[in-house]
């Protein structure tokens, strides 16, 4: 039990860490790219207002949503592997 | 110092590949000959030995093991532990040890009317060590020459740590290049010009002593 919970915990922790980093990482690269985007095309409005009307868009997105797969993918991965060495 | 590095390398690849031979699973074809179960008191070699039952007492020092004494097909023995690895490492999430015995146990032949089998296990056999292989798993075959599976889990596996890898190298050798060769390029152009400086003044007083002499 106690092994089962430093499991969890540990796991918690360090996909917690890669799944903040990658969330931070793929909105600063969005950022990026409005800002390049508005240098290209000017369009009529601040540089400001494109940029937060943009990450806003992004925000309500299904990508950020898909980083979610960082916790997703190993614990399925675990679950495949307790059958394959279980039960199969 | 280049010997120094060289041997560090050399030491720390030797390493990862002694983890990944230990950790990654592998497949012997063997004879089981007997099974059986022993107390084992752990001592210097604990860390070759996985944990008690998942749910069992594990804070007792010496326990029972199931072992599963097998003939290879070249004719040597083999001997194998047989552990739970629980939730713990390695990240086989074997619970299933009993049955396993069991059906290790249901292979059991002699060499007069052989019953082959296909054991996966991960882990290295010592004798000095007194250190066994994990079996993970085992299934009857009927004929001992046929080839091995294609080991795609630890295909898989050592890809994607060989691309690990040579992501973080690139990055670092872009992050060197990028920082801190230039950093220490100033810093070596900072004493060769401190050097330059001592050397001039070093000149002029060495021309006012002269001046002096004669």
């Amino acid at each position: 039990m106690i092994a089962l919970v430093r499991l969890l915990v540990v796991g918690f922790v360090v996909l917690s860490i890669i799944y903040i980093c990658l969330s931070l990482y793929s909105r600063a690269v969005r950022k990026r790219k409005l800002m390049a985007e508005w240098e290209a095309e000017q369009p009529p409005m601040p540089r400001d207002t494109f940029v937060r009307v943009g990450l806003e868009e992004y925000d309500n997105s299904l990508r950020p949503k898909l980083i979610l797969g960082v916790y997703v993918v190993p614990t399925v991965l675990i679950g495949i592997i307790i059958y394959l060495t279980n039960f199969a | 110092m280049r010997v120094f590095g060289w041997i560090l390398t050399l030491t720390f690849w030797t390493l990862i590949a002694a983890f990944f031979h230990y950790t990654l699973p592998q497949k012997d074809i063997v004879r089981v000959t007997d099974t059986e179960n022993r107390r084992i008191d752990f001592g210097e070699n604990s860390i070759f030995w996985a944990s008690p039952d998942v749910g069992n007492d594990g804070t007792r020092a010496d326990r029972d093991v199931f072992f599963i004494q097998t003939v290879q097909a070249n004719g040597r023995p083999m001997v194998y532990r047989n552990e739970d690895t629980g939730w713990g490492w390695p990240p086989y999430f074997k619970f299933d040890t009993s049955n396993l015995q069991t059906e290790a146990a249901d292979l059991k032949s002699t060499s007069a009317d052989p019953q082959w089998a296909l054991i996966t296990h991960y882990g290295w056999r010592n004798e000095f060590y007194s250190i066994f292989p994990n079996a993970i798993s085992i299934r009857p075959i009927d004929n001992p020459d046929v080839a091995k599976p294609i080991p795609w889990v630890n295909i898989v596996i050592l890809t994607l740590f060989a691309m690990v890898t040579y992501a973080i190298w690139v990055r670092w050798r872009r992050f060197r290049a990028a920082r801190i060769d230039p950093a220490i390029e100033e810093i070596q152009d900072g004493w060769e010009a401190a050097g330059d400086a001592v050397e001039s003044k070093r000149g002029r007083i060495r021309r006012w002593l002269a001046s002096w002499r004669r």
